[in-house]
């Protein structure tokens, strides 16, 4: 059958061997359909009307064909790869474009962080207080009528930019809290009674006390 | 009346035995730069070419530009020393492959070709065998004014491996050898492909012949 349908096609367009003989092939009903269906489609082709390119497409080549100049007609020619083109840009142009915008932004980041980094020194500069300002004071309010802040190792140092508030008299407290001897690392050890405010006879038992 | 054909038949054979043969025609043209012998090779093929890639491509301006190009590739070809033309006979087909490359690039550059295995081992038996032709016939469909349009439609339609066998055997005027040659099939694959493309255009014009009727009815 399939041989038989093949030589059925290859009658149809006139390149069946001498030893294929269609009649015999037709006597075959099924065969006979599948000759007639594809005969009337094969008919309905070959009235097809033919195309043929544009004249100044003819013209083009024949100006080549006599200059021998086939550059120029390449170049002329209609456009017809954009989309080609954007893949090949976007191949091409997008990541050189990436690393460019990376490359920019690193920059970026690096001049905003000097600019902030000078800004910061010449605020400083401009009011005198170079090295004495602590630098969480930058982020808070300064008054200018404040001279000179003073070390804060002294211990009966107020804070001098918030003698009204809570915390003067929060610091006076804790130096009032601190022993009048500090204990340092590596000292001998000291009896318990010989501490200040220690009772002299040193420990008693609770029920001691109760007596 | 058999007398009157027979006189056409051998007028016929006359006028095309004393046609120059396409290797004839590039010999003047390449040996002698005769200009007249390669306008009349573009005249005498531009039918075959421009139908092929226009059936392919679907667009006239683009068609053009790929007519364009292959025939200016043929000519940088020939002017160094004839390029890879060098078979007796074939120029036809030589410019077809030319114009199917193009074709085929213009086609993958648009996603729009998906590129068949020219294995046929496999689907041999499935294009004689698979599609059972129940159709009736299609009479009164052969008999419409407007059924060109239609027709172009339906090819348009065909899957890209049949619809580009039809348009080579039919546009370009191949012989199945030289389609199977072109298309790095085997001739059976390519007759399958071509019985199939035949039914399958016949069942679309069928459909459409019955839409219309219902139109008509309505």
């Amino acid at each position: 059958m399939k041989n038989e349908k093949r030589d059925i096609l290859l009658h149809l367009y006139g390149e069946a061997d001498s030893e294929s003989d269609l009649r015999t092939l037709l006597l075959k009903s099924d065969l006979k359909d599948e000759h007639t269906a594809l005969s009337e489609t094969k008919f309905r082709l070959d009235l097809r009307k033919r195309d043929r390119p544009d004249i100044r497409v003819i013209e083009t080549i024949m100006t080549a064909a006599r200059t021998g100049d086939t550059g120029s007609g390449v170049s002329s020619r209609i456009d017809r790869g954009p989309l080609q083109r954007i893949s090949r840009l976007k191949k091409m142009f997008i990541p050189a474009v990436g690393i460019a915008a990376i490359i920019l932004f690193s920059v970026g980041v690096g001049l905003y962080s000097v600019q902030l980094k000078s800004n910061s020194a010449s605020l400083l500069s401009a009011s005198g207080q170079n090295d004495l300002v602590p630098p969480e004071s930058l982020y808070r309010f300064v008054p200018s009528r404040q001279g000179t802040i003073s070390p804060s190792g002294s211990v009966n140092n107020e804070l001098s930019w918030d003698d009204q508030s809570t915390l003067s008299t929060l610091n006076g407290r804790i130096n009032t809290m601190k022993p009048s001897g500090l204990l340092d690392w590596g000292e001998s050890a000291v009896p318990l009674e010989m501490l200040p405010g220690s009772n002299p006879r040193g420990f008693q038992t609770a029920g001691s006390i109760r007596k | 009346m058999d007398c009157f054909h027979t006189c056409i038949h051998i007028t016929e054979l006359t006028t095309a035995s004393m046609l120059p043969a396409d290797e004839d025609l590039v010999v003047k043209y390449v040996e002698h730069g005769d200009e007249r012998a390669f306008r009349t090779l573009v005249d005498r093929h531009q039918e075959r070419v421009f139908g092929y890639l226009l059936g392919m491509v679907r667009d006239r301006e683009v068609a053009n530009d790929l007519f364009q190009e292959t025939f200016l590739k043929v000519i940088s070809a020939l002017s160094r020393e004839r390029g890879s033309y060098t078979v007796q006979g074939k120029f036809l087909g030589w410019v077809l492959r030319i114009a199917r490359n193009a074709a085929l690039d213009h086609l993958r550059a648009r996603k729009k070709w998906k590129d068949v295995s020219s294995s046929q081992t496999d689907d041999e038996v499935d294009y004689w065998e698979k599609l059972p032709d129940e159709s009736p016939l299609v009479d009164v469909l052969l008999h419409r004014s407007e059924q060109s349009e239609v027709l172009r439609d339906s090819i348009d339609a065909l899957p890209e491996e049949q619809r580009e066998v039809l348009l080579l055997r039919h546009e370009a005027d191949m012989t199945f050898r030289e389609i199977a040659d072109l298309t790095g099939c085997s001739i059976n694959t390519a007759l399958g492909r071509m019985r199939y493309a035949l039914i399958n255009l016949r069942r679309q014009l069928m459909a459409q012949h019955s839409k219309d009727l219902t139109e008509v009815a309505e």
